[in-house]
Parts: C-alpha cells; structure tokens; sequence
C-alpha cells in the first residue's frame, strides 16, 4: 500500500466510498451489524484486566517535560477510568516503560508487548523516529498501536498526493501532527503581525526541526508572500552552548524567530537568549513553547508567540464552559503539584480513544471486540476531551483544533500565560490536510 | 563593530567549557596514558552537584551558595575520579587501549546510572547565578555578566594548573611521568599516588566545568557526551597530553564554531571538523604534542 500511487478518479472513489463507510460506521454501527448479529449471543466480556502498555520517555532530556508528566496523566486516567468501573467492566492494568535507547529497541519492545505479553494495546511514542519505526508492526503483528504524542507528519502520509488511507488498519495517531503547530502559527502571524518582513528559524537538526521549518515555510509564504526568511540554524539536538546561534539570529535583523527546539534546548535558548538581549529584538514563535514558561517560571519573556500542539492548555477550554478541563488541570494540579501540559492532554486522548473505541464496538457486538473491531470503531470517532473534542480521521490520525497565544504575565500566576485577550484558536479544518492529501500539498493549494 | 566582540566573546565562553574539560582529559592522558572515556560523566557528576546545592542552599546568599555548589562539585568529581583510579584504572596501566577504553566506558555507565538512582531521570534546573549576575550593555550589544564570570573562572583554573604543574615539585613529577614513565619511577618517584592524584584532579576540572554550565542549561542524563566527544577533538588537536594544545585547540575550536555559525550556519559542525582534519593532516601530532 505504501507509495502506491492512485489516479484522481479511482481516488475520489476510494475516498468517497470511505467517507460513506466512516459516516455508516459511526452513525449505525453499519460496520458491524452483519457479523455481530451473529457473534453478538456467544460474545462475553473476559474477567481478566486490560493490559495496556504507555510507552514514553522516563529518563533522558525528554523524560522531564514529556515523558514523565504524560506518564503521570496516563496513570491519572487509568485511575479515573477503573474508578468509575473499566471499560466494559474490565479494569485498566496499566504498564508504563521507558521509550528511551533509540527506534530498534523500540521496535523489539513492542514485539515482546504485542506477541509474548499479549497487551490488549500500545499507547506509546513521544519521538517521531519511534512512531516510523514502531506504528508498521501493528499490522505486521496484528497488535493495536495507538501514537499519542509523536509530531511528523509522514507518519500517516504518503508520498504523493492523493493517497490510499489507512496506511496501517490496526496503527492510528490520537493527536494532531506538527502540522497545526506551524500553520497555526503562521496564521497567528499573519492575523496579528501582517507587516512583519524578516523571519527566521532556529531548529533542532533532525527530522521534527527540518519538518516543523518545511511547514511553517510554506504556511507564512502563502499568507504573507513578501516575507523573507533572513536566517535559518539548525544546532544540534541537546546543544547546551545557544550564544553563537543567538548572536547571528540578532544580527540576521529577524523580527519573528520560528522555533521548534523542545525541552531543556527550548529553556536552555530561551535562558541564554533573555541575557543576551534577543527578546528586545524578536519575538519567538515556538511550535510546541506550550509547556515553557511554567518549566523558566518569571524569567520567561512576555510577548512570545506560542502554540499549543492543540488546544492543550491549562486555561483553556476556560472551567466554567468546559468542566472536563477543570476536572483534569485540577486532579493533576493536586497530584502532581504542577499543571498538565500538552504531553499530559496527548495521553488522555490516547487511552480515551481506545476506551471510546472498545465501548462503541462493544455496544454494537454485545461482547468485547477483537483488535481489527475496535480498530475500525476508532475510525472516524470524535470524543470529548479536556481540550474540546478530538476526531480521529479516516486516514487514522487526529483532527483537533490548534491554540495560539502570546506570553504576558498576569498577577495570581507563578509563570506568564497566555495572554487571555489575544489567544486565537483556529479549527481542525483550518490547520489540518484532508484525509489522503499531503500537508505540503495542502497547503501549496492555499489561495494567498 | 559591536557584534564582532560579542562573537569573540562567545567564541571564548565555549572555549572556557572546553578548556576546563580538555584540560583534564589532557592531564590523564598525559600523565597516565589512560584515554578517559568516563570523563564527561565526571562532567554530568559535577553538574547535578552543583544544581542540586543551588537548589537546596536556598537559605545562604546566593553567592555563598554558589561557590559551595563550585567546590563542592570538584570535591565529589575529584573524589569520585580518585576512587575510579584506585579501584578499576590501576590494574589497567599495563593492559592494551581496548581494555582502558572498555573499561573507562563501561565507568561512564555506571555513573550516569548512579546518577540516575540518586536524582532521577528529571531535569535539574539551577539559573540562579545566571539571573542574578544580570547583563552588561556595550555599543548596541548586551551579554550576561555570568559569560564573562566563566571566562574569568576557566583563566584563573588555567593560570592554577600551568603554577601547578610548572613551579611545584608535584608538577615537576608529573611532568617527568608524562615525559619517561618508566626513568621517573627508577628516579623513585612514586608513580602509584601520583596517577591518583593526577586522576583526582583532571576529574575535579571536569567536575568545575559541569557545575560551571548549570546556570545556563538544565541538569540532564547525558549532558556529559557533548563536552567529552569535542573536548576529544581540542586533545587530538592540540596534541596529547599538552596543556598548551588544550588551551589553543579550546580557543581555535571556540571561535571557529562561534563565528562558522554566524557565517556559515549550515555547515556548524562539518566547518569545525574540516579544520581539524586539516591541521591533522599537516601536524599528525597535533598543534603542540610531541612525535
């Protein structure tokens, strides 16, 4: 299936026919009727625990802003979820293990998981390199494998426009790709900033900075097309040393800096660049900056754009409209002493998703599904979350609508947030590419 | 103008990490003859010292606290790299490089274990001093005082060596080590309490250089591997087991990377290396080792 290249007329048909399908699936159920009728007397639901594997880092540079924090809300979740009496009366045995040691251990843990441990799922992946490797084995192996927090968008993709979708019956993202972290950052830019003349970028030299640079690049060009990007870095993943980057981004004359650099990179620039004066010049706009003031605290910059990976955000969708946001910065706040952030909400919606899923095939078959059933109840599913509401795709990855804002401090927190007068959320159909069409492509159609 | 300066002075406070940390992989490998893999986790080791003292010290001035977390870190560095000699390193001496290299590197697991089992697998942040030093403004420039205090603190660990080395009669035994092991000891220079001591100390600079980068950067596993895999390449340049070849092949490879990112941003790295083959192929034995 991959790389297969498909005409536009057998394309439109493929996608059509999925649409119906989808919409019959998740309307009646239409999916599983004509074999449930049969099934649905000898289905039972096992006494047994769901064994579910949450796989994020726990040591290295990406354990303290994403790995360990999105361990703790998987966990908050399995709580809540067995608190409330499991997903169709079986209770959550949750199992968490260290992403860390690179995509070939990766993919030999998933092996063991899926065929010796027999998990019931694969929740897992914070690196993109991850996902590739391991999201193939869940059709390989027949083991379900849901990416929660990965951000490349070739993970669902395909080579050329239009594509055949699914790319993996059993593999599914239950988030958004990078690409509505750059878009929306680009229309951010292009909504509050028009005039703006020089930009730049300064991103990690591996596949998430090259990709996050690519869309952005092509997003702000289309809005703004006089634009020009005076200077482009590329230091490498965990550089402790930024003055040398510092000092060409103040000398390029850039007045907006597009930044995709995560974790201690993000804080350790940030850090550097306050002393060295760079805010007084440009305005960072970070990709996935959600989690950094409150890891710099004070010292953080007022005025920086910054996006968050969804509508991931401890204020917002605001309490009072929203009680499940409330709910969940909440019992994290009170467990964990901190405030989720968008690795946190990114969990949620990966064990969420799989419960919607099961209770929907479930009800529909009257038993619990097997892996290829709760698979295709998956597609097309649109659940509540903290931050609003999450649509998987018929290409099996997430839709979700994108936040952007900018930092201002504002008494009563201990870190600047996101300024309540100027947050922008841009919808799901604004910032992510149709189902069998490529991001790039996508956005190369955009009328200026 | 302006910003001309402020490259040489980034060029500089690379330098200074670079110095600190080559200075000791120098001293080893020059006194010893051990190529100390575990030196940048000797590095890591001083840097969660110092970042777990600026954190729990909150009750004494800041200053105080933060010449504590410095010393504290080259005691613990220093202390850990004697007990690393005098335990796995001794009997090594007259194994061939593969044994040390193995050996030295199965050292640097173990200690980033032992890190991880005593202040986990977060992130450890410490920018105190950073903030509080506040920033210096010239021409149209600003730069944080903090750079330049690492600067100052890099020069003065340099001139202390050099005196060390060059006016004390341990300096001269350790030289005379590293010139003829095998005439020093039939001068009756006791070799054994001196290769420990040579130890303790090239582990202490890389235990100064980990404290020292803290306030700038979090504490983090792994934060060893980028300082020992360059200051690598200011050894090799500046020759082996020269203190002058540490101090030069700092400098040349601090300014080369300050200015290659402002000029050549694209090739950061491959600039760097490219200069080094060069000088390698020109000079095999480095800018200032001997053939």
């Amino acid at each position: 299936m991959s790389g297969e290249r498909l005409g536009r007329r057998e394309f439109l048909k493929n996608a059509g026919l999925a649409g119906i399908a989808v919409g019959a699936a998740g309307i009646t159920g239409a999916g599983f009727q004509v074999r449930s009728a049969k099934a649905a007397e000898k289905r039972s639901v096992p006494k047994t625990p769901i064994r579910l594997a949450a796989i994020s880092f726990l040591t290295g540079a990406a354990a303290a802003p994403f790995g360990i924090p999105a361990d703790n809300a998987y966990k908050l979740c399995a709580e809540k979820i067995n608190s409330e009496g499991g997903i169709l009366g079986r209770k959550i045995d949750l199992q968490s293990f260290d992403e860390a040691g690179g995509g070939d251990s990766q993919v030999k843990l998933a092996r063991k998981l899926i065929l010796e441990d027999k998990v019931d799922a694969v929740l897992g992946y914070i690196s993109s390199g991850n996902c590739k490797a391991v999201l193939p084995l869940s059709d390989e192996l027949g083991g379900l494998i849901i990416a929660y927090d990965c951000g490349t968008h070739e993970l669902l993709e395909e080579e050329k426009s239009p594509f055949k979708f699914p790319k993996y019956e059993l593999g599914f993202r239950s988030s958004a790709h990078l690409g509505i972290d750059n878009i929306g950052l680009a229309l951010f830019i292009e909504e509050h900033f028009k005039g703006v003349k020089k930009i730049a970028g300064i991103n990690p030299d591996y596949a998430w900075g090259r990709e996050s640079w690519l869309i952005f690049e092509k997003a702000i060009k289309q809005l703004i097309p006089g634009v020009e990007v005076v200077n482009t870095l590329w230091p490498k993943l965990f550089t402790t040393d930024y003055t040398a980057h510092i000092s060409a981004l103040i000398g390029s004359g850039a007045e907006i800096i597009h930044s995709a650099l995560w974790g201690g990179d993000a804080v350790t620039f940030s850090k550097q660049a306050i002393g060295m004066g760079l805010f007084n010049k440009a305005k960072m706009a970070y990709s996935r900056g959600e989690p950094y003031p409150q890891e710099v605290g004070m010292e953080f910059p007022e005025g920086q754009i910054i996006c968050c990976a969804g509508t991931h955000y401890f204020l917002y969708p605001e309490h009072d409209k929203w009680p499940l946001n409330k709910w969940f910065v909440e019992s994290y706040h009170k467990k964990y002493g901190k405030y989720p952030t968008y690795p946190c909400y990114h969990a949620y919606q990966a064990i969420y998703t799989y419960k919607a899923a099961v209770e929907k095939a479930g009800s529909l078959l009257g038993g619990w599904p097997t892996q290829e059933e709760i698979a295709k109840a998956a597609s097309g599913l649109s659940i509540e979350t903290p931050s609003g509401i999450l649509t998987i795709g018929a290409d099996h990855n997430g839709r979700e609508d994108v936040l952007v804002g900018i930092s201002k401090k504002v008494s009563g927190h201990a870190f600047p947030i996101l300024d309540p007068e100027m947050m922008a959320i841009y919808p799901a159909h604004q910032v992510n590419a149709p189902a069998g069409i490529r991001t790039e492509d996508w956005i190369a159609g955009w009328k200026a | 103008m302006g910003n001309w300066l402020v490259y040489i002075l980034n060029g500089l406070y690379f330098a200074s990490f670079l110095f600190l940390t080559s200075l000791g992989l120098s001293i080893i490998l020059g006194v010893m003859g051990i190529l100390n893999l575990a030196h940048g986790s000797l590095f890591a080791l001083g840097a969660f010292v110092s970042a777990w003292l600026i954190g729990t010290l909150t009750g004494l001035p800041p200053g105080i606290a933060f010449l504590v977390a410095l010393l504290a870190a080259m005691l613990v560095a220093g202390l850990m790299g004697i007990l690393i000699e005098t335990s796995i390193i001794r009997p090594m001496y007259t194994r061939a490089l593969e044994y040390q290299l193995l050996i030295t590197f199965g050292t640097l697991l173990v200690i980033e274990d032992l890190i991880k089992m005593i202040w986990g697998g977060t992130a450890y942040y410490a920018s105190k001093p950073f903030t509080i030093m506040g920033n210096m403004h010239f021409l149209t420039n600003q730069y944080p005082v903090y750079f330049l205090f690492v600067i100052a603190v890099s020069f003065l660990a340099g001139i202390a060596i050099w005196l060390i080395m060059g006016k004390t009669r341990v300096g001269i035994m350790l030289r005379a080590i590293s010139m003829d092991r095998d005439m020093a000891r039939a001068m009756g220079i006791r070799i054994g309490r001196l290769n420990t001591l040579a130890f303790g100390m090239g582990a202490a600079l890389a235990g100064l250089a980990g404290a020292l980068i803290v306030p700038t950067t979090p504490a983090l596993l792994g934060i060893g591997m980028e300082p020992l895999i360059i200051a690598f390449i200011v050894v090799v340049l500046g020759g082996l087991g020269s203190l002058k070849g540490a101090l030069i092949g700092s400098l040349i490879v601090g300014e080369i990377r300050s200015f290659g990112i402002v000029l050549f941003p694209e090739v950061e790295l491959p600039l760097l290396f490219t200069i080094a083959v060069l000088i390698l192929v020109v000079k095999p034995e480095g800018l200032f080792g001997s053939k």
